[in-house]
C-alpha cells in the first residue's frame, strides 16, 4: 500500500514537472511578447495564421506553415526541399516541443520569414504559442 | 606406327587451381566496376592470390607436367615451335608446349602483379585490407590506373593463351580444353607418371569453400534494415552543434565533403542559404566554421574526401557538392527515375542509399539502391 502510494506520487509529481516546464517556457514567452506590445492572445487567431496561405513571389508556389509541418500536427513532417523528416509539434505527441526558448525564438524567426517572407509580430507569435500549447 | 593410349597428364590440383582461377578472375572482373560489390571483388581477388601462390609451390612440388621445370623453355625453342607450327613437321608435346609455357608463365607473372597492385590501391585508397594505414590516398594513387592496366593485360595474355589452345586443338585434331577437365590426353610416345593428388585437390576445395563461406557469412539473414556493411570506415569527429544546426534541415553533411573555402564561403553567404536566411549568430558560426575547416576535404580523412577535394579546381568554392566533379562522376550512371523515388526524392539525401551517410564515411559496400 505505501509503495502504491509513493509510486504514485512520484508518477504525479513527474507530470507535473513536465506540465511545469511547458507551461514555464510558454507562459514566459508570451509574457515577453506582451512586454513588447502584444495584447492578449487568441488560439484561433494563431489557427488561422497558422492554415493560411502565402504567395511566395520569386518560386510563385503557396508556402504554409503546414508546407512543412504538414496537416496533421500530431505527426510527423517533412521539409519541402529536402524531404528531412520533421517531429511532430504537438506537445501531446512529443513532449521535447515548446520547451526551449531560444530554440522557439530562432525557429520563429526562420520559419516566419521563410513562410510569410517577414518576421512575425510580438502577437502574432503569441497567437501561434496560444494555439500550439493546446494539441 | 605406336598405339595410343589415354595417360594422366594434368593431375587434379593443377585442373582445380585452373578453373578457380579462371572464376576467381570473372569475378573480379565483373564486380571491379560497381563500388557496391566492392567486398565480392575483394575476395575473389585474395582467392586468386592465394591460389597463385599455391600453383607456385605446386610448380616446385607438383606431379611431373605441373612443375615449371618440365615446361621452361628457351625463346629460341618457342620460336621454333611456332615456325614449325605454320610447317609440318611439328613435334608434339604431352605437356605444355613452348608457346603455352611461355603463356603460363606470363599469366602468373601477370597474374601476381594484379593481385598485389589490387592490394596496394585497397590498402590505400580503402584504407582495407593487409595494408590499411601503411599507404597514403596519395601514395596508392598511381596504382589504381595500373590495377586497372595490369588487369587488360591479363585478359590481352588470357586471350593469347585461348587463342593457342585453340589453334593447337585444331592442328593436332586434340581437345585440350577437354583434356584441362579431365586431365588426360592421348599419347603415342613417351610420357611420365603422374599421380591425381586427390588429397591435395580435396585440400583446395575445402580452403576455398570455407574461404568463402567464411567472407560471405556475415550475409546471412541480414535486410535492408539491418544491413550488413562488410568495409568499416574511420570514426570521423563529431559535432553536436553542427548536427543540430544542419541537421534541422537536411542531413548534417561531414565537412569532408568540400574543401574548406567552400564551408567559408556557405557561412559568408549564409542570409541566402539555398533561398533560406539561416541566421546563425557569430559564435555558432564560429564553432561551425572551425569544425567544418578541422575536418574538411582537404584532410582527406575518408576516400570521399580525398577524391571530391582532388576534382574540384583550386580557384572555385562550390557549395554544393552535388557539383562537383568527383560526385558527378561516381553518380553518372544512376537513372533519373530513381532520383525521382519517394524515399530519395533529392541529389542531397545521401542517407536514402548510403547507410553511413551520418557518420560521413561513404564506404563502397555501404550502399544499396532502394526499390
Amino acid at each position: 500500500m505505501r509503495n502504491v502510494f509513493l509510486i504514485t506520487t512520484t508518477l504525479a509529481f513527474g507530470l507535473l514537472i513536465n506540465l511545469e516546464a511547458h507551461a514555464g517556457a510558454v507562459d514566459s514567452l508570451q509574457l515577453e511578447y506582451q512586454s513588447q506590445g502584444a495584447g492578449s492572445f487568441s488560439a484561433t487567431s494563431g489557427e488561422q495564421m497558422w492554415k493560411r496561405r502565402y504567395l511566395h513571389k520569386k518560386s510563385g508556389k503557396q508556402r504554409s506553415c503546414q508546407t512543412c509541418h504538414g496537416k496533421e500536427l500530431t505527426r510527423s513532417g517533412k521539409h519541402a526541399r529536402t524531404g528531412k523528416v520533421i517531429e511532430p509539434l504537438a506537445v501531446s505527441a512529443n513532449s521535447e516541443r515548446l520547451t526551449d526558448i531560444k530554440f522557439m525564438k530562432k525557429w520563429f524567426k526562420r520559419n516566419c520569414k521563410w513562410t510569410i517572407g517577414r518576421e512575425c509580430s510580438a502577437q502574432e507569435k503569441g497567437d501561434f504559442l496560444e494555439y500550439l500549447k493546446g494539441l | 606406327m605406336q598405339q595410343k593410349r589415354e595417360v594422366l597428364v594434368w593431375d587434379l590440383p593443377t585442373r582445380l587451381f585452373h578453373w578457380l582461377m579462371v572464376l576467381a578472375f570473372s569475378i573480379a572482373w565483373a564486380t571491379h566496376d560497381n563500388s557496391r560489390h566492392l567486398d565480392i571483388h575483394t575476395i575473389s581477388g585474395y582467392t586468386f592470390l592465394g591460389l597463385l601462390i599455391f600453383r607456385l609451390i605446386w610448380g616446385v612440388v607438383g606431379s611431373h607436367y605441373a612443375r615449371f621445370k618440365a615446361f621452361s623453355y628457351s625463346p629460341k625453342e618457342v620460336i621454333n615451335y611456332l615456325r614449325a607450327l605454320l610447317g609440318s613437321g611439328v613435334k608434339h608435346y604431352v605437356g605444355h608446349n613452348p608457346a603455352g609455357a611461355w603463356a603460363v608463365f606470363l599469366l602468373i607473372t601477370v597474374g601476381m602483379l594484379l593481385a598485389l597492385s589490387g592490394l596496394i590501391v585497397l590498402g590505400g585508397e580503402e584504407q582495407q585490407g593487409v595494408l590499411a594505414g601503411k599507404i597514403t590516398f596519395d601514395q596508392s594513387a598511381p596504382f589504381s590506373l595500373l590495377h586497372e592496366v595490369i588487369a587488360w593485360g591479363m585478359v590481352a595474355v588470357v586471350a593469347v593463351h585461348v587463342t593457342g589452345v585453340i589453334v593447337e586443338s585444331v592442328l593436332h585434331r586434340e581437345n585440350l580444353i577437354g583434356a584441362m577437365f579431365r586431365g588426360t590426353k592421348w599419347v603415342e610416345g613417351e610420357s611420365a607418371k603422374v599421380a591425381p593428388s586427390r588429397l591435395m585437390a580435396a585440400v583446395i576445395t575445402v580452403s576455398v569453400m570455407t574461404w568463402g563461406a567464411i567472407s560471405f557469412s556475415s550475409y546471412y539473414g541480414t535486410t535492408d534494415e539491418k544491413p550488413y556493411l562488410p568495409f568499416k570506415g574511420p570514426t570521423l569527429a563529431m559535432n553536436e552543434l553542427w548536427q543540430d544546426e544542419c541537421g534541422a534541415c537536411h542531413l548534417a553533411f561531414h565537412p569532408g565533403l568540400l574543401p574548406a573555402r567552400s564551408w567559408q564561403r556557405l557561412f559568408n553567404e549564409q542570409q541566402d542559404h539555398f533561398q533560406e536566411e539561416l541566421m546563425l549568430d557569430e559564435a555558432t558560426v564560429v564553432e561551425l566554421l572551425g569544425y567544418a575547416q578541422k575536418n574538411s576535404a582537404e584532410q582527406k580523412k575518408t576516400e570521399a574526401a580525398w577524391k571530391i577535394n582532388r576534382s574540384v579546381a583550386s580557384e572555385v568554392s562550390p557549395i554544393q557538392i552535388t557539383s562537383t566533379a568527383y560526385w558527378k562522376e561516381k553518380h553518372s550512371k544512376i537513372p533519373d527515375e530513381t532520383w525521382k523515388r519517394e524515399v530519395v526524392q533529392s541529389k542531397a539525401n545521401c542517407g536514402a542509399c548510403h547507410y553511413d551517410a551520418e557518420q560521413g564515411t561513404f564506404q563502397d559496400a555501404a550502399m544499396r539502391i532502394p526499390r
